[in-house]
C-alpha cells in the first residue's frame, strides 16, 4: 500500500482506542488503518458515536491510543513525551475546531500567529499576507474575536491553521456552528489552501454537503472504517450515509 | 451537563474554603489575643493571691497616682517608705499577732562567668528580703543571713548555673558587692516572678543595699487566730497616722494585679488592632471571591429566576451561604485563637519569662467577641455580591456570555471619592484635632481611605497592569498573556490587589514612620546634643548614681551631667519630666531657654517645652501645679520656656527638686565631655574604665549612640511588619482564590492553547506573570498609600520630636520586588492546576 502511493502526511496503523475498564470499556476506534495522502482534503464522515473525533484526536496527538501507531510524516508519536507531543502539535499540526477557536484576549492578528508567537518564532511575512489575503479579513486584523462574526472567526482559525504550514491541519466539524453560506465560504477558502498551495487537510464532519468540498472521503461506523469515496459530491455522500445508518 | 455541575460544585467547594481561611485567620488572631490575655491575666491573679497569701493586711506609704513606667526609679512602685517605728506601733495593736516589714529595689546580679550583668527579656531585676509570707520558698540551701549572703532565685539559678557557694557581684543603686549564695529560692511553685531575676537578703542587710536604712516599703501584718482580715485592716489604719495606705492582703494583691493588667490591656488593644487588619483584608476577600462565583453562575442564577425564584429568594440564598460560611470559619478560628495563645504561652516560656501554670481561659466573651465579628465581616462583604446575583435577569439563562457589567463608572467615581475623602478628612482630625477618640478617628479614616482607593482602583487598574506589563510582552509570550489577563477584568484584578495593597500600605506606612524616626532622633542628636560621651544602660534601664559620680571625679572628664526621667502628672495627664544638673548640663545641651536658662534653674522652678506651655497658656513666671506619685502636688514657678524638647523631655526640674519627688533615684543617662586639653582617646579611656565596674552600663560616642537608637526603632519595625505579614499571608490567600477562579472560567481558553502547541512550563509562566501583576499593582496601590500615610503622621508629629520625613526607598523597592515574589508563590498551586488540565476535556462541547 505504501510503496505505490507518494508518502502520506500521517497514517493511523491498527489503531485502537477503549475508554474505561472492565464491564463499562467502551471500544471507541477498534483497529482502524488509514493512510491521510499528502496535498489531498479527505473528510472523515461517520454517524455520531461512530469514533470519528476520537480517531481525530488521537491522529492529532491530543489523545493517547490504547494500542497501534500513529505517524506524523516518519515520527510515531505513541512514542513521545508530553512534551514533544506539545512541541508536535505547535510545529507540525494545525488545528481548527467547531468553535472557541480564538484566544479572546487576542486580536486577530494575533491569534493567527498564535503557535508561531508560542514557539517564538517570526512569522514569514509574505505567507501571512498571502494567507490574511485569502480569508479577506485584512481590515479586521485589530479586532478581538468578540468584535468578529461565527464566519470570521472561523476564517481566523483557518488562517492560524495554515500560518505555521504545518505538515497536516485537522479540522473537526469546523462548519458545524455556522450558516450554510458562511459555511460553503469557509469550504471553498479551505479547498484552495489544498489546491493552490498543497496542504494537506482532514476533515471530520457528519454533513454531507461540507464533505462534497473533499477529495476523498473515509466512513467510519463503530470505530473501524466500512469505506471510503473518491472524488466525492454531496449526493453520492448522501447516499452512502443513509446506507449507513439504515 | 449533571457532570458539569458537580463539578463546579467542587471546584467551588476549595474555593470556598480557601475564602473561609481568610475568615478563620482573622478571627483566629482575634480569639487567640483575648484567650492569651485572659489567661495571664488569670495567671498574674493567682501569682499575687500567692505571693500575699500569708498576709492579712499591708501596709504602705499613699502614692498619688501610678505610674505607667514605674516611676522614676524603674523599680517597680513610686512611694515613700514606711519608717521602722511605724512597725513596731502596729506590733502594739490588738489582734496583731506578727509584723514583717519589706524592702525591694534594684538589684543586678552579674554572672561570674562573663563578667556581664544578667538582663532580662523586660522583667525587672529585683532586690527583697527573705520574707516566707511573701511567697518565697527554700529550694536548697538556706535562707540567707549576716551582710555577706543572699538567695537566688531558681530561675537565675538554673539559667545561669549558680549554685550554693557561689560568689557573685551585685550591682545596687549605690556601690555594688559581693555575695555567697546561700539558697536557692523559689516564688510559690514557681522558679521566678515571671521572669524577674530575685536577689534575697536579710532584712537588714537589704534595707542597706537597697537604700532603705530604718525604712520599709511596705508592712505586712498577720492577724491572731479569729481575727479576721478587715478587722485586722481597720484596727490597723485607726492607729496610724495619715499618709498610709492599709489595704487586707487580698485587695493588696488586687492593687499589684492592677499595674500588670494595664500593660495587659495594652497589649490585648495593640493584638486586636492587628487581628481587625486581618479581617479587613479578609473582608476584601470575601468579598471579591463572591462577585466571582456570582458571575460565573450567571446562567444557574438566570434559571433559578427563569424558573420562578424572585429576586428576594437569589439574594437571601447568597447572603445564608456567606452567613454559613462566616459561621463556621469564625467557629474553627476560635478554635486556631486556643492553639495560637497556646503557643504563644509555650514562646513566652522559652525566652524565660515563667508564667504560673493556669488553665488556658476561654471566656464567654471570646466565643461571642469572635463569633460575631467573623459573621458579620463575611456577611457585609457579601451584601454587594448578593444584590448583584439578585439583579440577574431570567433572559440571562440563555445567553452565552457571562456577568452584566455591574454599576455605573461614575457612580463608582462618586462613591470611590466620597468614602476617600470621608477617610481623609477622619484621619486628618484625627491627627491634628486630637480629642479623646483621636486614636479611633485615625484607625476608621485609614480604613475608609483603603476601601475608597479599593472603589476607585478598578479605572486605573487596566492601565497600571498594562504598564507594569508591558515590558513582559517582549520578554515572553507567556508574559505577554500574563499581562492581557491581569487586563481583561479590571475590577477583579483591582479587587485582589487591594487586599494586598492594605497590608503593604501598613507595612509602608510603619517603614516610612520608623524611617523619619530614625532621622529626627539623629538629627536630635545632632542638633541638640554636645557630649563627648554618652553613658547609659544596656537595656536603656536606669542605673547608679554611683557611676556619675565616679566619673565626676576622674581628672580626664571636664563636664559630667546625669539625666533622669520620671512621670509626674500636670493637670491630670501623664507627663515626663527630666531632672537634670543645673550647672552641666547647659555645656552637653544646645537648648534655648526663653526667659531664663538651663544654667539658672532654681529649687521652686520648672521649665516647661514651648508647645506645652502654648497648649496651656503659661507664660514665664507663673505657677503651675505638678502631681508626683510619691511627694503629691507640689507648686512651681515656670523658671523658662524652652524651644526644642528632642533630647529633654517636656518638663525640666533640677536635680535636688527630682530628689524629693522621685522614691527612685536612678540615672537615665549620663552625659560627659573630655577636660579641655585632653585628647578624646585618653578621656575615653577614663571613661571606659569607670564603666568596667558597672556591668549593666555602656558607653557609646554620638555616632555609635545613634546607630544604637537605630537598632532600637529597627526592632520595632521588625516586629510591626511581623505582625502585618498575616495581613499580608491573607491577601496573598486572596491572589491564589482569583487566579483558581480565572482558571476555572477559562478552561476552553487553556484547552486551546495547549491544543496549538502551548507547553505546560508556558502554562505556568502564563499564570505566574498575571499572579505578578496583580501583586505589584497591590503592592504599588499601598506604597502610594503609605508613603501618604507616613508623611501625614509625620506632619502630625512634627511637635513631638518627629521632626524629619524621610523615604526609606531602598526598603520600600525591596517591598514591590517582595511582593512580586509572593505572587509567583500564591500563583503555585493554580499555575500547577492550569498545567495538568485535560484538554480533550477543555476542548470538548456538548
Amino acid at each position: 500500500m505504501q510503496g505505490a502511493s507518494p508518502r502520506p502526511a500521517a497514517r493511523a496503523v491498527d489503531l485502537g482506542k477503549v475508554y474505561g475498564e472492565g464491564d463499562a470499556a467502551v471500544e471507541a476506534l477498534r483497529g482502524v488503518t488509514i493512510d491521510f495522502a499528502s496535498g489531498r482534503f479527505t473528510a472523515i464522515m461517520g454517524p455520531s458515536g461512530s469514533g470519528k473525533s476520537t480517531l481525530l484526536h488521537c491522529m492529532a496527538g491530543l489523545d493517547a491510543p490504547t494500542s497501534g501507531r500513529v505517524f506524523i510524516g516518519d515520527v510515531d508519536l505513541t512514542t513521545l513525551s508530553e512534551k514533544q507531543l506539545t512541541r508536535l502539535r505547535r510545529d507540525k499540526v494545525g488545528f481548527i475546531f467547531q468553535a472557541y477557536n480564538l484566544v479572546p484576549t487576542l486580536t486577530a492578528e494575533e491569534n493567527i500567529t498564535l503557535p508561531m508567537d508560542i514557539a517564538r518564532a517570526r512569522p514569514e511575512r509574505d505567507w501571512f499576507d498571502t494567507v490574511v489575503d485569502t480569508i479577506g479579513l485584512r481590515d479586521r486584523l485589530r479586532h478581538r474575536p468578540s468584535e468578529l462574526s461565527g464566519g470570521q472567526q472561523q476564517r481566523v482559525a483557518s488562517a492560524r491553521a495554515l500560518m505555521s504550514r504545518p505538515e497536516i491541519v485537522y479540522a473537526d466539524e469546523p462548519t458545524g456552528n455556522l450558516d450554510s453560506r458562511s459555511g460553503s465560504e469557509l469550504l471553498a477558502f479551505l479547498r484552495d489552501a489544498v489546491k493552490e498551495h498543497g496542504q494537506t487537510l482532514v476533515m471530520v464532519t457528519h454533513d454531507p454537503t461540507a464533505a462534497g468540498h473533499a477529495d476523498h472521503v473515509v466512513f467510519l461506523e463503530d470505530g473501524a472504517v466500512v469505506d471510503e469515496m473518491e472524488e466525492p459530491t454531496a449526493e453520492r455522500v448522501l447516499d452512502r450515509m443513509k446506507s449507513l445508518e439504515a | 451537563m449533571w457532570r458539569a455541575t458537580l463539578k463546579s460544585l467542587l471546584a467551588r467547594k476549595v474555593r470556598l474554603a480557601l475564602t473561609a481561611l481568610a475568615v478563620v485567620l482573622g478571627v483566629g488572631f482575634v480569639a487567640g489575643t483575648y484567650v492569651l490575655t485572659d489567661t495571664l491575666d488569670k495567671a498574674f491573679d493567682e501569682l499575687f493571691t500567692t505571693t500575699t497569701a500569708g498576709v492579712d493586711v499591708v501596709v504602705q506609704a499613699k502614692s498619688a497616682f501610678t505610674p505607667v513606667e514605674g516611676g522614676g526609679g524603674g523599680g517597680g512602685q513610686e512611694r515613700n517608705p514606711v519608717p521602722e517605728g511605724v512597725a513596731r506601733r502596729i506590733e502594739a495593736i490588738g489582734g496583731v499577732q506578727r509584723v514583717v516589714g519589706d524592702v525591694a529595689g534594684y538589684a543586678q546580679i552579674v554572672d561570674p562567668r562573663t563578667g556581664k550583668a544578667i538582663t532580662t527579656a523586660g522583667a525587672p531585676t529585683l532586690g527583697a528580703n527573705w520574707d516566707p509570707l511573701t511567697g518565697l520558698v527554700l529550694r536548697r540551701g538556706r535562707a540567707p543571713t549576716g551582710p555577706g549572703e543572699m538567695a537566688v532565685d531558681a530561675g537565675t539559678a538554673g539559667k545561669y548555673d549558680l549554685a550554693v557557694g557561689d560568689r557573685v557581684q551585685v550591682l545596687f543603686q549605690g556601690p555594688s558587692g559581693e555575695f555567697t549564695i546561700s539558697g536557692i529560692v523559689g516564688v510559690g511553685e514557681l522558679d521566678n516572678l515571671l521572669g524577674a531575676t530575685l536577689s534575697v537578703f536579710d532584712t537588714e542587710t537589704a534595707q542597706r543595699v537597697l537604700g532603705r536604712q530604718g525604712e520599709f516599703d511596705t508592712v505586712n501584718v498577720v492577724a491572731r487566730p479569729g481575727v479576721s482580715p478587715i478587722q485586722l485592716r481597720n484596727a490597723v489604719a485607726a492607729a496610724l497616722p495619715k499618709g498610709f495606705e492599709v489595704l487586707t492582703g487580698a485587695d493588696a494583691a488586687t492593687q499589684s494585679a492592677e499595674q500588670l493588667r494595664q500593660g495587659l490591656g495594652f497589649l490585648r488593644t495593640a493584638l486586636l488592632v492587628f487581628g481587625f487588619v486581618s479581617l479587613f483584608v479578609g473582608a476584601f476577600i470575601i468579598f471579591n471571591t463572591f462577585s466571582i462565583i456570582v458571575a460565573q453562575r450567571t446562567r444557574e442564577l438566570g434559571l433559578l429566576r427563569a424558573l420562578g425564584a424572585s429576586r428576594r429568594q437569589v439574594m437571601v440564598s447568597v447572603m445564608g451561604e456567606a452567613v454559613a460560611i462566616g459561621l463556621a470559619a469564625s467557629a474553627v478560628g476560635i478554635g486556631a485563637g486556643v492553639l495560637i495563645a497556646v503557643g504563644l504561652q509555650a514562646l513566652l516560656r522559652l525566652v524565660g519569662v515563667e508564667l504560673p501554670s493556669t488553665a488556658t481561659q476561654v471566656l464567654p466573651r471570646t466565643f461571642v467577641v469572635s463569633l460575631v465579628i467573623g459573621t458579620v465581616v463575611t456577611f457585609v462583604a457579601s451584601v454587594i455580591p448578593a444584590r448583584r446575583a439578585s439583579r440577574v435577569a431570567p433572559v440571562q439563562a440563555l445567553r452565552e456570555e457571562g456577568a452584566p457589567p455591574g454599576g455605573s463608572l461614575r457612580r463608582r467615581i462618586a462613591i470611590g471619592f466620597a468614602v476617600t475623602g470621608l477617610g481623609l478628612a477622619a484621619l486628618l482630625t484625627g491627627l491634628f484635632g486630637g480629642g479623646s477618640h483621636a486614636a479611633q478617628l485615625v484607625g476608621l479614616g485609614a480604613a475608609m481611605v483603603f476601601l475608597g482607593v479599593a472603589i476607585l482602583s478598578p479605572l486605573v487598574a487596566r492601565r497600571i497592569a498594562g504598564w507594569l506589563g508591558a515590558p513582559l510582552r517582549r520578554l515572553s509570550f507567556s508574559g505577554k498573556m500574563g499581562r492581557e489577563n491581569s487586563m481583561r477584568n479590571p475590577r477583579r484584578t483591582a479587587a485582589t490587589a487591594a487586599a494586598l495593597m492594605i497590608g503593604l500600605g501598613l507595612v509602608t506606612f510603619v517603614a516610612v514612620f520608623a524611617a523619619s524616626l530614625r532621622s529626627s532622633a539623629s538629627a536630635a542628636l545632632d542638633e541638640t546634643l554636645r557630649a563627648d560621651f554618652i553613658v547609659s544602660s544596656s537595656q536603656f534601664q536606669p542605673f547608679s548614681a554611683q557611676v556619675a559620680r565616679d566619673l565626676a571625679a576622674r581628672p580626664e572628664l571636664g563636664v559630667v551631667s546625669p539625666f533622669r526621667q520620671g512621670e509626674i502628672r500636670v493637670g491630670g495627664r501623664t507627663d515626663f519630666v527630666a531632672g537634670v544638673d543645673p550647672s552641666t548640663i547647659a555645656a552637653v545641651a544646645a537648648v534655648d531657654v526663653a526667659g531664663g536658662s538651663l544654667h539658672s534653674l532654681g529649687d521652686g522652678a520648672l521649665l516647661v517645652y514651648r508647645g506645652v506651655a502654648r497648649s496651656h497658656g503659661w507664660k514665664t513666671g507663673d505657677t503651675v501645679t505638678v502631681e508626683f506619685a510619691k511627694s503629691g502636688k507640689r507648686k512651681f514657678t515656670i523658671g523658662g520656656i524652652f524651644t526644642d524638647n528632642r533630647l529633654l523631655n517636656n518638663y525640666v526640674v533640677s536635680l535636688p527638686v527630682y530628689q524629693r519627688n522621685f522614691a527612685g533615684q536612678l540615672d537615665m543617662i549620663v552625659f560627659v565631655k573630655a577636660r579641655k586639653g585632653v585628647p578624646i582617646d585618653r578621656a575615653r579611656r577614663a571613661v571606659d574604665q569607670v564603666a568596667a565596674k558597672y556591668p549593666n552600663v555602656e558607653v557609646n560616642d554620638q555616632a555609635s549612640f545613634k546607630a544604637r537608637q537605630a537598632g532600637f526603632i529597627n526592632r520595632f519595625l521588625a516586629l510591626v511588619s511581623a505582625l502585618l505579614g498575616l495581613a499580608i499571608l491573607i491577601a496573598l490567600f486572596g491572589i491564589v482564590n482569583t487566579l483558581g477562579l480565572s482558571i476555572f472560567e477559562r478552561t476552553r481558553e487553556l484547552g486551546l492553547l495547549r491544543a496549538v502547541g502551548m507547553s505546560r512550563r508556558q502554562v505556568k509562566r502564563m499564570i505566574r506573570w498575571e499572579a505578578v501583576i496583580i501583586a505589584v499593582l497591590g503592592a504599588l496601590l499601598g506604597v502610594v498609600i503609605g508613603v501618604l500615610f507616613g508623611w501625614t503622621m509625620q506632619r502630625a508629629l512634627a511637635d513631638q520630636g518627629i521632626s524629619r520625613f524621610a523615604l526609606p526607598v531602598g526598603t520600600l523597592v525591596a517591598y514591590v520586588i517582595l511582593a512580586g515574589f509572593a505572587g509567583v508563590l500564591a500563583a503555585i498551586l493554580p499555575a500547577r492546576r492550569a498545567a495538568r488540565l485535560n484538554i480533550l476535556e477543555a476542548i470538548a462541547y456538548e
